[in-house]
């Protein structure tokens, strides 16, 4: 079954083409990567898959339904999370995804916050300000606010970009998990490959704008003659043709 | 669409009621947690009431009749109109300087849902803020809020609708030119403070100012106000005229408030909220 489904997106911010006729489909519980070079489009086309970019042409669909026209339901059956948005420092733990439950209309927000805090192993820290967590353990909370209305699609930009190595390790293995254990579908850009190859069912590597390559780890591998995905991107990311910038 | 299971059904009502509940939640939360934001509340008012307030106490040695009543109301009804405004907008900021804008911005909350929120919020705040003043200006100089008689809750309620639209036009200027507009948002209530004829009748100001001011919700409540104050009955007929702009201004302000967040989204502006 088809979650999500874009169809010819495209932005332009003044001169600079963001995104180029993009389309791109996630299936139910798939893990889908979105790779590229800085700039290449991949943060907008996220943020028009979220409702914070209005694209200049093209259409989003997610579970059969506009995104436009029924950006309450959307919104609704999905999250998101990224390593340059925080949540409210002076609030604590429980607070945090307290407030969101309600956010995203949750029908027993203690209950639900009670949940979270055991699947992500938060229990330490429910009553810490947010402003006082490493960053490993903020994004675990981030993680818990991404989970906390159930999503069938969860959007992740770069979630584990300020970690150290173990702390990376942990999220992935817990996305996956979470992935895998619960049929939720992701749609996910990294620039971590070894992250990328160990949780994506499909990757699509982006380039000035446009969907340059689509396929698994080990198709992209082979079509483009390379060792590994970083191969991959280094090609991908040395062939992009110049882009105008503002 | 399958049926969802933690979540109530998005567009009923009990859903709308429980995101709004999550704005006064976060809001009241943060203010919690943060003892310096709790005394602040406080803080300006009342040095704003003790400042003019001694000042009413000189004009009285020198026998300047009713000025202990005009002086203190005014500075009441005034922290009501200035608090309205800037708590709205503070409420907004916050998500901006914790960096957690992106993260409400994508949740299911309506625009609607959103402004109602931030607006219950403030009506706490301000209500608590004025209780306190009222309580010194009562213990200090003996001026009571019942003096306004029956004026005093639709004064109120006025001078908040304005406050509220003020607030709305002040986070219109943050999404449509960015973080440094905050400015704007704490400052265009002050733009209001001279026309409205706050501490003084409109009549002392330049025609051409007069004419601005009789379409400032503000000045009709402070007019009043001095009516009520110097024994005359509540002007209904001006009040009346007040509503129907500070109604205006609200519908009017929710529309701007509306057509900037399409602009934001549509030029990439929220997205660098969260940059």
């Amino acid at each position: 079954m088809t979650i999500l489904e874009a169809t010819a997106l495209a932005k332009r911010f003044g001169a600079v083409t963001a995104v180029h006729e993009v389309s791109l489909d996630v299936g139910a519980g798939e893990i889908i990567g979105l790779l590229g070079p800085n700039g290449a489009g991949k943060s907008t086309t996220l943020h028009m898959l979220l409702g914070l970019i209005t694209p200049d042409s093209g259409s989003i669909r997610m579970f059969g339904l506009d995104l436009e026209r029924h950006r309450i339901e959307v919104l609704s059956r999905i999250n998101f999370a990224a390593s340059y948005v925080d949540l409210p420092g002076v609030l604590q733990v429980r607070e945090v995804l307290d407030v969101f439950a309600r956010l995203y209309g949750v029908r027993d927000p203690k209950a639900r916050v009670g949940e979270l805090v055991e699947l992500l192993d938060l229990g330490p820290l429910r009553k810490r300000k947010v402003m006082e967590l490493s960053s490993g353990q903020r994004t675990r909370v981030q993680l818990a606010k991404a989970l906390v209305n159930e999503p069938s699609l969860l959007i992740l930009d770069e979630p584990t970009a300020n970690l150290d190595p173990d702390a990376g390790d942990r999220i992935r293995s817990l996305l996956v998990r979470v992935a895998r254990e619960n049929g939720r579908a992701m749609l996910i850009t990294s620039h971590n490959m070894q992250e990328v190859e160990r949780m994506c069912d499909r990757i699509h590597f982006m380039s000035a704008g446009r969907i340059v390559a689509s396929g698994s780890a080990a198709e992209l591998t082979d079509v483009y003659s390379a060792d590994s995905l970083e191969e991959v991107f280094l090609k991908v990311a040395r062939a992009r043709p110049e882009v105008a910038r503002p | 669409m399958t049926p969802l299971t933690v979540t109530h059904s998005p567009l009923g009502l009990p859903a709308r009621v429980t995101r709004i509940g999550g704005v006064v939640r976060r809001d009241f939360a943060a203010l919690r947690r943060s003892p310096i934001r709790m005394f602040e509340i406080v803080f300006w008012p009342t040095i704003e009431l003790l400042v003019w307030g001694f000042v009413t106490v000189f004009l009285q040695s020198q026998q300047v009749p009713f000025v202990v009543a005009f002086l203190i109301g005014a500075v009441l009804l005034w922290q009501v109109l200035q608090k309205a405004s800037n708590e709205i907008s503070i409420a907004f900021l916050e998500d901006i300087w914790s960096r957690n804008l992106l993260n409400v911005q994508v949740s299911p909350l309506s625009t609607v849902e959103y402004v109602i929120g931030l607006i219950l919020f403030s009506f706490g705040k301000v209500v608590f803020a004025i209780a306190v003043m009222a309580g010194l200006a009562l213990a200090f100089y003996g001026f009571g809020v019942t003096s306004f008689g029956a004026g005093l809750v639709p004064f109120m309620a006025l001078l908040l609708v304005m406050g509220w639209s003020l607030g709305l036009v002040g986070i219109s200027a943050v999404l449509r030119f960015g973080e440094n507009a905050q400015v704007i948002a704490w400052s265009l209530v002050f733009v209001v403070q001279p026309l409205a004829g706050i501490f003084y009748p409109v009549d002392v100001l330049p025609e051409p100012l007069q004419a601005v001011a009789a379409f400032l919700p503000a000045t009709h409540v402070f007019t009043g106000m001095r009516t009520v104050l110097d024994g005359g009955a509540v002007p209904w007929g001006e009040l009346a005229w007040a509503a129907v702009l500070a109604a205006g201004y609200l519908a009017a302000t929710l529309g701007v408030f509306a057509w900037t967040l399409r602009y934001a989204r549509s030029h990439g502006k929220l997205s660098r909220f969260g940059e």
